[in-house]
């Protein structure tokens, strides 16, 4: 009965909120906009019809079609418009939940009800997710049916970003409730839960950008040690051979080359690691917010291979198919630690990802209401 | 039956404010108990310790049979807060309803009992109107109507009457009649003492952390029971011996003997002094407020 009545009262307090109403008409024009790309024989089309592109590749019926207007809701529309622009409005309507709910004058009669205070503050929190859920529920649901309609696949797994979207926004509403009880100021949750996002933010990138780095020399050292054995194996062939052949000048310069590049890529390397692993160990007490979204991206993809990813990674199979190319070149390098990369983030384990950003949210949860049930109000 | 029984309360905040020291006070079913004191003399400290909002600091006694804090048994009480802030988005209905359902009243009786109490509180017509239309008077009578939703065997109303005109006064004194006849407690926590003694049974006095008197309000004004006979002319010498006190042309007699006041009336007649009126006295609940503040600020003075 409680819960039912918290659950009624955020919700009365959401949609008397005027943005609440602005972000769902803003969530509603996006979904608009989605819906006006369609396929059609020869290619797309944009805005209803109003412009046309031709394409072989993506046309209706294609899979590339599919792996598009799907990964264009998994990549953009969730990465870019749930998880930030709808979540900054998110948090702007929210932060002041808690704030209002302990301050003077409210509390006192919510304190005096037959509720323990731990159960009180649980079943606030729970229920202030409600705009969250609600926003991204509607959203979902604008995008299941553009999908259905576009592509003809009605795709259940679009509603996976209701509990993504919700998770992820918890990790952040967990600090915006701390500091709210703290400070009992919405503009001071806001803005250090704002700081906290973009240290956050930040951490992660950088914990990316030196993965990706540290794997990249990886996969120089990898490739360029491989090739350095297989051109060895040819040099002693030749040398026995024909030991005055002229190529085999140019080949133990080559060989000597790898060795100075393998040389230089383990400094780097070892360089690297040093910045990586402290960022890394940090980022595992830290919530995940990028790789949480993320998740969905896994739900969606098509295992064929066709989805926005492979487009974006130039991992498309068509051309896999065609490439019988060297190693070490700095493109092939570049594919191969791109995919080892998408690889490594994409078979992270859920209780990773969400296991881990959900302990630490406990944490601040457990801080927040340890907090409400000792202060006298 | 005591429904509120405490002692030895001691609220100390952040180790350094002592705002409650030692307090013990007893509240019975069907009575209004009224709780008096000036600014910050630490009755807010203590209703709100006994609606479990802030943590005693020492504690012993009980609240409906239970120990201070037990959750459960404040499903029978209702409370008004002194500067309540209800939501502004919701309607008086939906207000009643919300704080009924926090109190675990079935939604068919809570929907039944919040139209009745609105009407009870002088609110038909207002009951789909946002909260924060309403003035400030209207705003108490709907605390009052929050109070009593769950229909409590005790309700605890912090200065109920605030920002309500005399006409409000005069219903809400009403109202509080009707629930000690229904055999509520009521316990009232005012510094407006004229209302407190038109209504109360028993009151105390706080004043600095401290209870300086407590009973009936006959009890705590019957030593100041006394006749005032106001005299023409010069007051005889014998008087000095025989009355009380002697204030100018004014003579004093304590207590409420009214023989011993006829003969006293005949010796003054018997020696010709003319006598122009008789009052009896007593003290008002201001009097005996002013006291106790007085007394706390100099403990050697007369009680």
């Amino acid at each position: 009965m409680t819960f039912k009545a918290l659950l009624i009262d955020a919700y009365r307090q959401l949609s008397a909120a005027k943005l609440f109403w602005l972000t769902l008409g803003l969530s509603l024009i996006v979904v608009l906009a989605f819906g006006s790309i369609s396929f059609n024989e020869t290619g797309m089309s944009i805005f209803y019809g109003l412009g046309t592109i031709e394409s072989d590749m993506i046309h209706e019926g294609s899979p590339w079609a599919r792996g598009l207007y799907v990964g264009i809701y998994s990549n953009f529309l969730v990465t870019i418009w749930l998880s930030w622009i709808a979540t900054v409005l998110a948090l702007i309507s929210t932060c002041t939940i808690f704030p209002e709910f302990v301050k003077s004058g409210a509390i006192e009669l919510t304190l005096s009800k037959p509720i323990s205070r731990i159960k009180l503050f649980f079943m606030k929190y729970v229920v202030s997710l409600l705009f969250v859920l609600l926003q991204v529920l509607v959203f979902c649901v604008g995008i299941f049916i553009c999908v259905g309609l576009r592509i003809g696949e009605w795709n259940w797994a679009i509603f996976g970003a209701v509990p993504i979207v919700t998770i992820f926004y918890s990790y952040l509403f967990a600090v915006c409730v701390l500091v709210g009880m703290i400070t009992r100021s919405g503009i001071a949750s806001l803005l250090i839960t704002g700081v906290f996002w973009m240290l956050l933010w930040t951490a992660q990138t950088a914990e990316l950008a030196l993965n990706r780095f540290s794997v990249g020399e990886r996969v120089t050292i990898e490739s360029f040690e491989q090739s350095v054995l297989e051109q060895e194996e040819e040099l002693n062939a030749l040398r026995e051979k024909s030991p005055d052949d002229f190529r085999i000048e140019n080949r133990q310069k080559r060989i000597d080359d790898m060795k100075e590049d393998i040389a230089s890529a383990k400094d780097t390397f070892d360089k690297l690691i040093v910045w990586h692993e402290p960022v890394r160990i940090a980022l595992i007490f830290l919530p995940k917010t990028g790789q949480t979204i993320g998740l969905l991206d896994r739900w969606l993809k098509d295992d064929s291979g066709f989805d926005i990813q492979a487009m974006m990674r130039g991992d498309m199979r068509s051309v896999e198919e065609l490439e019988e190319f060297d190693s070490t070149t700095r493109f092939a390098r570049k594919r191969e630690a791109s995919k080892r990369i998408h690889d490594d983030y994409s078979t992270r384990s859920l209780w990773y990802v969400v296991g881990t950003s959900l302990l630490f949210e406990g944490v601040i949860l457990g801080l927040s209401a340890w907090f409400f049930c000792r202060r006298d109000f | 039956m005591a429904v509120i029984d405490i002692h030895g309360v001691e609220k100390t905040y952040k180790g350094k404010i002592h705002a409650l020291r030692g307090v013990s006070l007893e509240v019975h079913d069907g009575e209004i108990f009224g709780l008096l004191g000036p600014n910050g003399a630490g009755k807010s400290t203590l209703v709100k310790i006994l609606m479990t909002v802030i943590n005693a600091s020492k504690v012993s006694g009980t609240f409906l049979g239970h120990p201070i804090g037990h959750r459960p048994s404040l499903k029978k009480v209702g409370y008004l807060p002194e500067h309540h802030k209800f939501p502004q988005y919701l309607t008086a209905i939906q207000v009643l309803q919300f704080y009924g359902a926090l109190s675990k009243v079935p939604k068919p009786i809570r929907t039944k009992r919040a139209y009745a109490l609105l009407e009870r509180l002088g609110l038909t017509g207002w009951e789909k109107k946002k909260v924060s239309t309403f003035s400030k008077g209207m705003r108490q009578r709907l605390g009052i109507a929050i109070a009593l939703i769950n229909d409590p065997d005790v309700v605890v109303l912090d200065e109920p009457t605030d920002g309500v005109d005399p006409v409000g006064r005069r219903e809400i004194r009403d109202l509080l009649a009707e629930l000690k006849t229904e055999g509520k407690a009521v316990f009232l926590n005012s510094h407006l003492l004229s209302e407190l003694e038109m209504v109360c049974d028993r009151v105390a006095i706080m004043v600095k952390g401290q209870m300086t008197m407590q009973g009936t309000i006959d009890e705590l004004t019957r030593e100041s029971t006394r006749f005032e006979i106001n005299v023409k002319g010069e007051v005889p010498d014998w008087a000095e011996q025989t009355f009380d006190d002697v204030r100018g042309t004014t003579l004093v007699k304590h207590g409420d003997d009214t023989s011993q006041l006829q003969s006293l009336i005949d010796q003054l007649r018997a020696t010709n002094v003319t006598i122009s009126s008789i009052e009896p006295k007593r003290e008002s609940l201001e009097d005996l407020f002013m006291r106790a503040v007085d007394y706390i600020d100099n403990p050697g003075s007369v009680r």
